[in-house]
């Protein structure tokens, strides 16, 4: 009789299970070493970062000139004028900043799930066929000295035992990867220190 | 199937060649160029595509990078992605 109990026993669960682990890892590993070079790129790579651009409105005024071209004026003798405006922009100096202070950051990814999955199904079937024959013949003569008779008999016996058992199994094997923010101990410090007024100057750290 | 922002590096040195054929490359593959730089561009595309864009000659390696909102310019950064990505998108109407 099949022993199912024999055959799940036989599943190599501890040697999947350590596999799959295995293999998270190896790619936990990978994905952390790349993120990390992707933290250098970052921090390798500037622009031209302008902090502020002042527009300053000034006035304007100009005179409004007429048809032909001369200066229009009022009824009065006066130069019609309009306010005007003029806008001085000026621009701050622009220094290099990195992208990661910026503000892009890597993406650290994390495997949150796994699953292993087996499958299993067991197939047994018994088949038996007993066939059992018997036959009897009788002849007798008779004539005018003797007489003879005769009695022959056979047994005919036919067993089949048939007996098969199949056992099919799958596994499967799943697991999530999802982004999460980067590990502090991997991404550097950013320290702040806001200078700009010399009586009141302040640390902050990001 | 999620759209992700990814930095992609080119190899050696800028060439203003290999950047254009990597925007192309990338645009062919239905992702948006957010920002070009020396060293590389920030792009949007299909997290399917990953080994689309990094088997390209000229792409050095490809990583997913994220806004951050407390950066120094983050804000700045938005503006200017989504200016870059608002010249590129069609919006199709029936």
């Amino acid at each position: 009789m099949p022993n199912v109990g024999a055959e799940l026993a036989s599943v190599p669960f501890g040697k999947m299970i350590y596999d799959m682990a295995s293999a998270i890892a190896r790619s936990q590993v990978a994905l952390d070493t790349a993120s990390i070079q992707l933290v250098q790129v970052l921090a390798r790579t500037t622009f031209d970062y302008v902090p502020d651009v002042v527009e300053t409105l000034l006035p304007n005024p100009r005179q409004v000139k007429g048809a032909n071209g001369a200066p229009l004026m009022d009824d009065d003798g006066n130069p019609v004028m309009i306010t005007g405006v003029l806008v001085q922009t000026d621009v701050g100096t622009a220094f290099p900043l990195t992208l990661l202070q910026a503000g892009v950051n890597p993406t650290f990814y994390a495997f949150t799930n796994s699953t292993i999955e087996v499958k299993m199904s067991i197939t047994s079937t018994q088949e038996s066929s007993n066939t059992l024959s018997v036959g009897v013949s009788v002849s007798a003569s008779a004539d005018f000295l003797f007489a003879s008779g005769s009695v022959s008999s056979h047994v005919n016996f036919t067993s089949s035992n048939k007996y098969s058992y199949s056992v099919t199994g799958s596994s499967s094997m799943s697991t999530t990867l999802a982004p999460v923010p980067p590990p502090k101990n991997m991404m550097p410090r950013f320290f702040l220190v806001n200078a700009i007024d010399i009586s009141k100057i302040s640390i902050s750290q990001s | 199937m999620a759209f992700q922002m990814y930095m992609v590096v080119f190899h050696g040195e800028f060439s203003q060649g290999t950047s254009r054929a990597v925007q192309q490359h990338i645009h062919k593959l239905n992702g948006f160029t957010l920002m070009v730089m020396k060293t590389g561009i920030i792009v949007a595309f299909d997290d399917s595509l990953v080994p689309a864009v990094q088997g390209h000659p000229g792409v050095k390696m490809v990583g997913g990078v994220t806004l951050s909102p407390h950066g120094y310019a983050a804000d700045r950064l938005q503006r200017i992605f989504a200016e870059n990505l608002s010249k590129q998108i069609q919006i199709k109407t029936e």
